[in-house]
């Protein structure tokens, strides 16, 4: 390239930027994860905004919760990203720590920070950063009044109310009406009852208080509820309680207000109100009242703040405040609000506030998600029958204990750091070195024979571009301290991560599973495949339809079907058990609940979704085989086996080993089968495998480093793998 | 080719049925749940076709969300890295399979450990670099990502293919006049048109349900790719099951038309049969 080329394109480019700057609007960018209904209400609020100010263009972008929160902080780590994002109150503090968002108190001043409720405003660390036009997220109990006509007020009456209710209707002998329902999964839906037993899971100080009388009675009244009392299923995650509620056939549900509109949809007479009172305490369960609003990014340009200050107060006036609440049914922030007609005059709403009356805010602290990925093991566990509330109440405290700890640890660069810098040096002089004969080897070869490195070197050029700084991007972060304190400002320390990596208590276990994870899975998907593709291979009617109908596994989005092979699984309601139990008169496997079962289930589902690409290569392969060596191989009289072991094997190898090589890294890779299938490791985290355990223990808690440390590992263990097993399979080599 | 008496045909269909079942049955939930109105992700019966049934999640789909606007983007994405993928591969991996050259062992190992590192954690780095380079918001960043994914699964299987086709069809093909690229692409490029249909289809459907680095590049809901749109129907706790279900079913309908399209060049095209060793 011509020395000069490349400035001049960058000036190019940047007076098209300026030229584009003059007299168009200002554009402000909105990320947000309103559900549907709200999205619904925010379009019309933007046309109506962008009447008023046609000098202001504001573009929406929904994303998912989670997804909102990493994409904002890459975006914002790399200097971009939305002027303003609108998400729930607990990712105010991590991004105010990582300092990507802005202290909103110069902004908005007192008379209009009265208007709203107090709740709405997040503060953390003594600085405003986030102001809320709605609340949510809080959970009540919603009754289908057909069933319940009138909702218990305390406990004791939950539970007679429940057990009333909780029958076989159609008299097979199985339990097909409940009292009650919930997600019995997620620590989220227990806070209640943690609160009205008196407790709560973290303190002022940011330390977590789970080893409380409080937390043990609360943990044993929910296991009461569902083995003493017996009004409540025996499994239910979200799906299955909420599905269960919305046929009727469970009187009540705790649920928050994102569900409500369903089950009105499918017509269902709902009723919506507190949570039942706790007798023992005299105190009513405290849900977490979740504000949700506006923070805004650290990179936002101060031409552009006025325009991001009149839309947040746009959305905040009363008319739009109002409009909201009518058409989602959600809390708005404004206080006046609540004598509108539009909440005092609707039952739900009321009821709705009424929860939130008793409720707690939700903690911002970025410790809170340290206690929930520690609490979930252990509740899951109690739940699931195998320790009891008081081992769990401790457990829970001394796993979040170290948590926090580990998640607030900023390692300090080790004494050898600068050595580490001369090393890394003197390697890249002595890799030049070393390899300067067979630079100039490949540099006369180029010429010599131009065709050749014409035809190879586009793909080469191509695959390394993207790869090679992400690459090396990581191997540094692996060697920093990278996490949720130093998000901008890290040093490289040293190998301490990967010390940690080594010591890590859960890792070998981990490790295993994931070998097992991935060699059964291999078997399985070439073993079929192969197996498919020589039955396809023959002359047969039909067979067009038969190939088409077995790739629909790898034609449907892995999404769904994940999401549809977890439904299946399901102990009451899954096809899978009641297809054993009906055609093979086998018992009924609870899949999901315990840990082998649980982790056999991911494989079945991804060995469902992995054949047809074996098939797809394997038939392929078969094509390269001329039928004169079988022909020949007939007149011998070779048997079938013989036949398969000196042709076609040998044949089909070089197609099929670079899926096979590739299918082992992909498969040992393969963080979503487990994260749908077992939501996430469930039950009690038993089922990661290494992707999916550096994905929760490390990145979920802005372990950054660390987690880079552990993908590194992982690296290594495919690398050293793949050369060992192209090694033997001698792939590089030509077969004839 | 190889035929068969009776018996073993009945075997054989016997055999095939129980693995199109097992295939087609969770698709067939997955139908059920476009049926249902509601949003019902589970259901507690086990009724293939439920009692409410109704194609109102179809109609959304396609009158009420940009649904055609998503296949369009997709479609687009999709075959550019296929051909650019099919392109670049089959060539590299012809030559890889013919010629021994200065760092041919490294460049083929080197291509696989591209695929080692676990993607999550190459998200941060690559949005950097496309950042940097102006390309957020282009479908140029997302085909060249894609692409380099792609490839070497691609260039490997074609390197593989070409392996079981004797070098002594060129041979003969360069005797007869033809120069080195011609012999590779009137003679053994045509052979290779059941790899080519596996890499096509491979390139196809991984850029075809790429998730994660769309989510990073694409951030103007116009530009939107099929997986991204779907996962608008996604929230937490309050997905819309009926739409996405719908969504994923039509979505697979290109797949399988594309699959049946390559189908003669995967099986019973062109087949070797002009050499004996």
């Amino acid at each position: 390239m011509k020395r000069w080329l490349l400035p001049a394109l960058l000036v190019l480019i940047g007076l098209t930027g300026v030229a584009q700057a003059a007299e168009t609007p200002v554009e402000i960018t909105l990320w947000h994860q309103f559900n549907y209904a709200e999205r619904v209400v925010l379009e019309k609020q933007l046309e109506e905004f962008n009447r008023l100010h046609p000098e202001i263009k504001v573009t929406s972008l929904y994303r998912e919760t989670e997804e909102l929160r990493s994409g904002f902080q890459n975006s914002a780590l790399a200097g971009r990203g939305p002027e303003m994002i609108h998400g729930p109150s607990d990712q105010v503090g991590p991004f105010a720590i990582m300092g990507i968002i802005k202290p909103l108190e110069g902004l908005f001043g007192e008379a209009e920070r009265d208007s709203l409720n107090p709740q709405a405003l997040v503060w953390f660390e003594d600085h405003l950063y986030q102001v809320a036009d709605r609340f949510g997220n809080h959970l009540t109990l919603v009754y289908n009044k057909a069933l319940v006509p009138e909702p218990p007020t305390t406990d004791l009456e939950l539970i007679q109310i429940g057990q009333e209710l909780t029958k076989d209707t159609d008299g097979d002998g199985k339990v097909d009406q409940f009292g009650l329902t919930w997600n019995f999964t997620e620590p989220f839906f227990f806070i209640p009852f943690l609160g009205g037993f008196g407790g709560w899971m973290i303190d002022d100080q940011n330390r977590p208080t789970l080893d409380t009388q409080a937390n043990r009675d609360a943990l044993q009244f929910v296991q009461d509820l569902r083995d003493k009392y017996k009004i409540t299923p025996q499994n239910a995650d979200y799906e299955t309680a909420h599905t269960l509620f919305n046929e009727g056939k469970a009187g009540m549900i705790i649920n928050g207000d994102w569900s409500w509109a369903t089950y009105i949809e499918n017509g269902i007479d709902i009723g919506v109100t507190r949570i039942p009172k706790i007798t023992k305490t005299g105190l009513w369960p405290t849900p977490i009242v979740s504000p949700r609003g506006y923070s805004l990014n650290r990179n936002l340009k101060e031409e552009k703040l006025d325009a991001t200050l009149t839309f947040i107060r746009f959305m905040l006036s009363y008319d739009q405040q109002k409009a909201l609440a009518a058409q989602t049914g959600i809390m708005p922030a404004r206080t006046a609000l609540r004598d509108d007609p539009v909440i005092s005059d609707n039952p739900i709403m009321t009821g709705s506030l009424e929860q939130i009356e008793v409720g707690k805010p939700m903690p911002v602290v970025p410790e809170l998600r340290a206690i929930w990925d520690s609490m979930r093991p252990f509740y899951q566990a109690v739940l699931g029958g195998t320790i009891t509330a008081d081992e769990a109440a401790t457990g829970m405290q001394k796993t979040a204990e170290r948590k926090i700890a580990e998640m607030n640890t900023v390692i300090q660069p080790a004494p050898y750091v600068p050595v580490l810098y001369g090393i890394a040096l003197l390697a890249l002089v002595a890799l030049l070195w070393f390899s300067r004969h067979s630079f100039g080897q490949f540099v006369r070869d180029a010429r010599k024979r131009p065709f050749i490195y014409w035809m190879v070197v586009p793909a080469f050029v191509v695959i390394f571009l993207t790869v090679v700084y992400p690459f090396l991007y990581n191997v540094v972060l692996s060697m920093s301290n990278m996490g949720l304190r130093n998000f901008f400002d890290w040093d490289v320390v040293g190998f301490q991560n990967y010390g940690k990596v080594f010591l890590e208590p859960g890792f070998y276990g981990v490790l295993g599973k994931t070998i097992i994870w991935t060699s059964v899975n291999l078997v399985f998907h070439v073993g079929i495949g192969v197996f498919l593709a020589l039955l396809l291979h023959r002359v047969l009617p039909g067979r067009g339809l038969i190939r088409m109908l077995l790739i629909l596994p790898w034609a449907v989005p892995q999404y769904i079907t994940a999401l549809t092979w977890r439904g299946m699984f399901n102990t009451e309601y899954g096809a899978v058990n009641l297809i054993i139990a009906k055609y093979f008169s086998m018992p009924i496997v609870n899949w999901l609940g315990s840990p082998v079962e649980a982790f056999t289930a991911c494989i079945l589902t991804n060995i469902w979704l992995g054949f047809p690409f074996m098939m797809i290569v394997a038939l392929g392969g078969l094509q390269s085989i001329p039928h004169q060596l079988y022909e020949a191989a007939d007149i011998d009289g070779a048997s079938p086996w013989q036949k398969f072991k000196n042709i076609t094997y040998p044949l089909l190898k070089p197609v099929m080993t670079p899926s096979i090589i590739l299918g082992t890294v992909w498969t040992f890779n393969n963080l979503n089968v487990i994260w749908l299938v077992s939501n996430a490791g469930e039950p009690s985290d038993q089922t990661h495998i290494l992707v999916s355990f550096v994905y929760k223990s490390a990145f979920n808690l802005y372990r950054y480093g660390y987690a880079a440390a552990m993908s590194m590992v992982i690296f290594a263990i495919l690398l050293v793998f793949g050369i060992f097993f192209l090694k033997r399979a001698r792939a590089v080599e030509p077969v004839y | 080719m190889v035929k068969n008496k009776w018996p073993t045909r009945i075997l054989i269909y016997a055999i095939l049925l129980v693995f199109v079942l097992i295939a087609v049955y969770p698709v067939i939930r997955v139908a059920s749940i476009s049926l249902r109105p509601g949003d019902r992700l589970l259901s507690t019966s086990l009724a293939l076709i439920p009692p409410d049934a109704t194609l109102d999640n179809f109609r959304i789909l396609f009158t009420e969300r940009p649904f055609l606007r998503w296949v369009l983007n997709s479609t687009i994405v999709s075959f550019a890295v296929t051909l650019f993928g099919v392109a670049l591969a089959s060539t590299a991996g012809y030559i890889i399979s013919r010629y021994k050259f200065v760092g041919r062992t490294t460049a083929m190992l080197s291509i696989l450990t591209t695929q080692m590192f676990p993607a999550t954690m190459l998200l941060l780095p690559m949005y950097i670099i496309i950042s940097r380079l102006n390309l957020i918001n282009t479908y140029v960043g997302l085909i060249v990502v894609y692409s380099a994914t792609a490839l070497p699964f691609c260039v490997w299987t074609m390197k593989g293919f070409y392996d079981t086709i004797p070098s002594s069809l060129e041979e003969a093909a360069m005797i007869d006049g033809c120069n080195r690229f011609q012999a590779f692409y009137k003679v053994v490029f045509p052979l290779a048109s059941p790899a080519l249909v596996i890499t096509g289809l491979f390139s196809f459907i991984s850029s075809w349900s790429e998730y994660l680095v769309a989510a990073q590049v694409l951030q103007d809901p116009v530009m939107y790719t099929l997986p991204l749109g779907l996962k608008q129907f996604q929230q937490s706790m309050s997905t819309e099951w009926g739409l996405y279900a719908a969504g994923a079913l039509v979505v697979s309908i290109p797949v399988i038309g594309l699959f049946l399209f390559a189908n003669r060049w995967l099986v019973g095209g062109l087949t070797l049969g002009g050499v004996k060793e």
